[in-house]
């Protein structure tokens, strides 16, 4: 049975047993190469389920819609996607009982924009999805029951992830603000990357709070700098690189980029840790120690 | 209104508050004025964006006015209007408008006429019985049913008690919802005190305007009453930025509340999207 | 008509660019955006659509509206005045082409003129560009658009073998063609190349009608759960055209600015008492789709999309347009 068939059959099972009342999973969309999320209420509307090398979007930012409901839910995770739902869990976000978590060990997705290009015909030769070079999590951390989704590609190996911070650490300070006023100049502020972004869970983001004063609506350099710093650093520590921020970017700004330079400070300031990993580590800047040795320092 | 325009119509001539009205504890009447007078004669029930340079711009209907002022009654909600409540007589304010349709006082002449309000909703019913009143040989009987949280949070009392009641042919019903030691008047919310005093709807036109839950509930009575959809008005309030239909926010279906509103009769607003 | 050879198309930039800026697709980093033509950079006049539609040469992002100056009880304003340079838009699409014209009847008609828009409008000049292939996002024939000749532009663009044909439509056109004539060659008898015939199509017959019944149909809660209330599919929209006002105020002086804003998010409709008409994404994603559809169509006699794809190619969930269309005439009522 391919990995659809199972995918429709336990959504099915799940909703008929009530079990739960809804299950989030991906579904085809207008090209063969978009497999957007798919929300199935009726056992009848399994069907619609997919599964392919284009089910790109990370479905857990979706049960913050689901918090202050009764729904039960069962949810379709990827690695990258599980290691999010752990962030939820751990932030008590969404109670873990009402959550059914069908993993799905995933073989690496492909560029869904490539493919565009590329056209049908070249469906074999597409490029992996930049989102998925050097992942370290094909298989999720967290699940009720595993899915097994065919033999796994060649990822890469997890270092190429920091390339192209460590291109932009090679620059001088000058060289890098020109990076970043250039591609931040683009920026349109349509918020699709914080919008995506199972990690921004705030219920009131200070970008939509126009008349406090910290950032104007204007559409400018320093607005949108401003935007970029903050959403990149109120992620550090909850991060978990699953890479939607980049993916979802119609001006192609590597957001990652940003987001892997933090990753990278981390490690290094507070020693190697992986956002989303475990149930019990906490973000390194999200926990207080008194054994931290900046506080020993300060003392 | 012609296709023209002169200047960009999003720059408010600058004004001074020449007078505060306290009227509630959260309710302010300010006078407003230019160098040159009046900045201009709206029609009763227009709006005009009114604005702290340095805080913001907002959409307000105009309660009434002067040969040489118009008064804009405020309640202290957001950050502009907890400003604008700060704010002293000589401030330098922006306005700019009138803007919107207004009340159809040509089809309301030779009718007697029924004004429904509740708390700050008076401030634009007072500018078309103000209206009525200067013009009081056009139109038939008023009415003013009026209601409030309590009695010190009734607008314009020295209208309400003093200045109304006097005129001819007019009367004036106030109720609150929960009284003080002082207060001797009807107790009780507007919608149930309208079907107690029972306003006919023989050749009347009623208007209404008040917090959401009241229009509703007041136009469910008015329909007991046996009022048409025609013969009922009110007025709606969105969040609104141009004020000339541009901007987008305040539209309920295809209709900009600040350019074919913020008037619309019960009949107009059913053929509407139920998004307000 | 005339004919220009591939390898003038600089000089003919070049040319307009006398006493005007030009405005010319072009890469920057992966994508494609009208950019100021500088004699150089990496024109892309060949690839489709730009990311972004030109709309902001007349509706800028953000536009200053005065300056002010307020201590105390004491403030004032100053009105920027408005002069733009002249400017040359080249290689507009047919779809962007009619953009232009819905943009124009919500900002110079129905009671108020917006200057800014108007001068900026007045002082561009527009020369369209054929399109001869379709991409797959691509409907802008079921608007009844032309891919091969674009509406109210000064001059029209077919890509040809080694060059391009040029046809002057305005007399603006006429005196621009006048003024590059060294570089043109005359075509008579030359061939106008077939338009693109997209094979994404949607069915507009019925479809406002329908939409007047559906206003509180389930269909849009359905639709709305995948929607992320981002903006990508209303700022990259060639017609989307609402903005807000808002001012920066540093110390005692400050300034008015408009800005493009959505109907997507939040915060648009919020009142400042707390009250939101439009409180959850379900209200919002109607409301845009229902402007495009039915609204626009009531208000001003048009469909306010053209056909782009943009949206399509770019909603991070596929929110599409034309399957929204396809869906409202099956729903039942």
């Amino acid at each position: 049975m391919s990995l659809q068939d199972k995918m429709r059959e336990r959504a099915r099972e799940l909703l008929e047993s009530g079990a739960v009342n809804m299950v989030i999973g991906w579904e085809k969309g207008t090209f063969w190469y978009l497999s957007p999320p798919a929300f199935i209420t009726t056992p009848e509307e399994a069907d619609r389920l997919v599964w392919d090398e284009f089910c790109l979007n990370n479905l857990s930012k979706y049960l913050l819609d689901y918090r202050n409901t009764d729904d039960k839910i069962a949810l379709f995770v990827k690695g990258c996607d599980s290691r999010n739902v752990v962030r939820l869990l751990q932030d008590n976000q969404f109670p873990r009982e009402r959550l059914y978590l069908l993993g799905i060990k995933c073989p690496g997705l492909k560029d869904s924009r490539a493919a565009s290009l590329l056209g049908e015909e070249k469906r074999a030769e597409l490029p992996l999805a930049p989102k998925c070079v050097g992942c370290t999590h094909p298989e999720p951390v967290i699940y009720d029951e595993l899915l097994e989704a065919g033999v796994s590609g060649d990822l890469g190996s997890p270092e190429k992830r920091f390339e192209d911070v460590e291109k932009i650490e090679a620059m001088s300070y000058d060289e890098r603000y020109a990076f970043w006023v250039n591609a931040y100049a683009r920026c349109i502020r349509c918020y699709a990357c914080r919008n995506v972004c199972p990690a921004c869970d705030c219920r009131e983001c200070i970008f939509d709070r126009t008349q406090t004063g910290w950032c104007g609506k204007q559409m400018g350099l320093t607005q949108n700098m401003f935007f970029a710093i903050t959403r990149a650093l109120h992620v550090a520590g909850r991060c978990t690189e699953c890479g939607e921020c980049e993916r979802v970017c119609p001006q192609r700004l590597p957001i990652m980029t940003l987001n892997r330079k933090i990753i990278k400070e981390l490690n290094a300031l507070f020693g190697p840790y992986e956002a989303g990993v475990s149930l019990e580590a906490k973000p390194p800047v999200v926990e207080y120690r008194p054994d931290d040795p900046d506080f020993e320092e300060r003392r | 209104m012609a296709d023209v325009a002169t200047g960009n119509p999003l720059v408010p001539m600058p004004a001074r508050i020449v007078k505060i009205v306290e009227e509630t504890p959260d309710t302010k009447t300010f006078y407003i004025s230019t160098d040159q007078g009046k900045p201009f004669t709206p029609k009763p029930g227009q709006c005009v964006m009114l604005s702290l340079l340095d805080v913001g711009e907002g959409m307000f209907s105009v309660t009434s006015q002067g040969p040489d002022h118009l008064e804009i009654a405020i309640r202290k909600v957001g950050v502009l209007t907890t400003a604008l409540h700060e704010a002293e007589v000589g401030q330098v304010v922006g306005i700019r408008g009138p803007y919107g349709n207004g009340f159809p006082v040509e089809e309301m002449k030779g009718k007697d006429m029924l004004f429904i309000a509740g708390g700050i909703g008076l401030a634009p019913v007072r500018s078309v019985i103000n209206y009525c009143i200067e013009h009081r040989e056009d139109y038939g009987h008023l009415w003013i049913i009026y209601g409030a949280r309590t009695p010190t949070d009734l607008c314009f009392k020295e209208d309400l008690f003093n200045n109304w009641p006097k005129v001819e042919n007019c009367r004036v019903d106030v109720t609150v919802d929960r009284a003080d030691e002082k207060w001797t008047g009807p107790v009780g919310f507007v919608p149930p005190f309208v079907e107690q005093l029972k306003p006919s709807p023989e050749n009347r036109i009623a208007i209404v305007c008040g917090p959401p839950i009241m229009i509703k509930l007041v136009l469910e009575t008015l329909a007991k009453l046996g009022y048409n959809d025609e013969q009922i008005i009110t007025t709606l309030e969105m969040r609104m930025k141009c004020g000339i239909g541009k901007c987008g926010r305040c539209n309920l279906g295809s209709k900009y509340i600040c350019l074919d509103g913020p008037v619309f009769t019960f009949a107009q607003l059913k053929l509407l999207p139920s998004e307000y | 008509m005339y004919k220009l050879a591939t390898e003038k198309l600089p000089e003919l930039l070049q040319c307009w660019s006398q006493g005007a800026t030009v405005y010319v697709p072009q890469k920057v980093g992966e994508v494609t955006l009208f950019r100021p033509f500088k004699g150089q950079g990496d024109l892309a006049l060949g690839e489709g659509n730009t990311l972004e539609p030109p709309k902001d040469l007349f509706f800028p992002r953000t536009e200053k509206l005065y300056d002010y100056w307020a201590s105390g009880k004491e403030a004032r304003l100053e009105p920027v005045e408005l002069h733009p340079d002249r400017a040359v838009l080249v290689g507009v699409r047919s779809c962007d082409a009619r953009s232009f014209l819905l943009l124009d009847q919500v900002f110079l008609t129905r009671g108020y003129v917006d200057e800014f828009y108007k001068k900026r409008r007045e002082n561009t000049a527009v020369v369209a560009l054929a399109c001869t292939q379709a991409a797959p996002t691509c409907f802008c024939t079921s608007f009844g658009i032309d891919p091969g000749r674009a509406e109210g532009v000064d001059v029209q663009m077919w890509p040809v073998p080694g060059g391009y044909l040029l046809e002057a439509l305005t007399p603006r056109g006429e005196e621009m063609l006048k003024q590059a004539s060294g570089l043109l060659a005359p075509a008579e008898g030359e061939k106008i190349p077939a338009p693109a015939q997209p094979s994404l199509q949607v069915e507009l017959e019925g479809l406002v009608e329908k939409l007047q019944k559906m206003f509180d149909h389930p269909y849009w809660g359905e639709l709305s759960r995948k929607c992320l209330g981002c903006a990508i599919c209303t700022y990259l929209c060639p017609t989307c055209h609402c903005f807000d006002i808002d001012c920066e105020t540093i110390e005692t002086s400050g300034y008015r600015f408009r800005c493009w804003d959505t109907c997507l998010f939040a915060h648009y409709t919020l009142m400042a008492g707390g009250r939101n008409p439009r409180p959850t994404r379900k209200e919002r994603l109607r409301n845009r789709l229902l402007h495009k559809l039915q609204y626009f169509v009531e208000r001003y006699g048009q469909f306010a999309c053209v056909g782009c794809g943009r949206c399509l190619e770019l909603c991070p969930v596929n929110v599409d347009i034309t399957k929204v269309i396809r869906d409202v005439k099956e729903v039942s009522l």
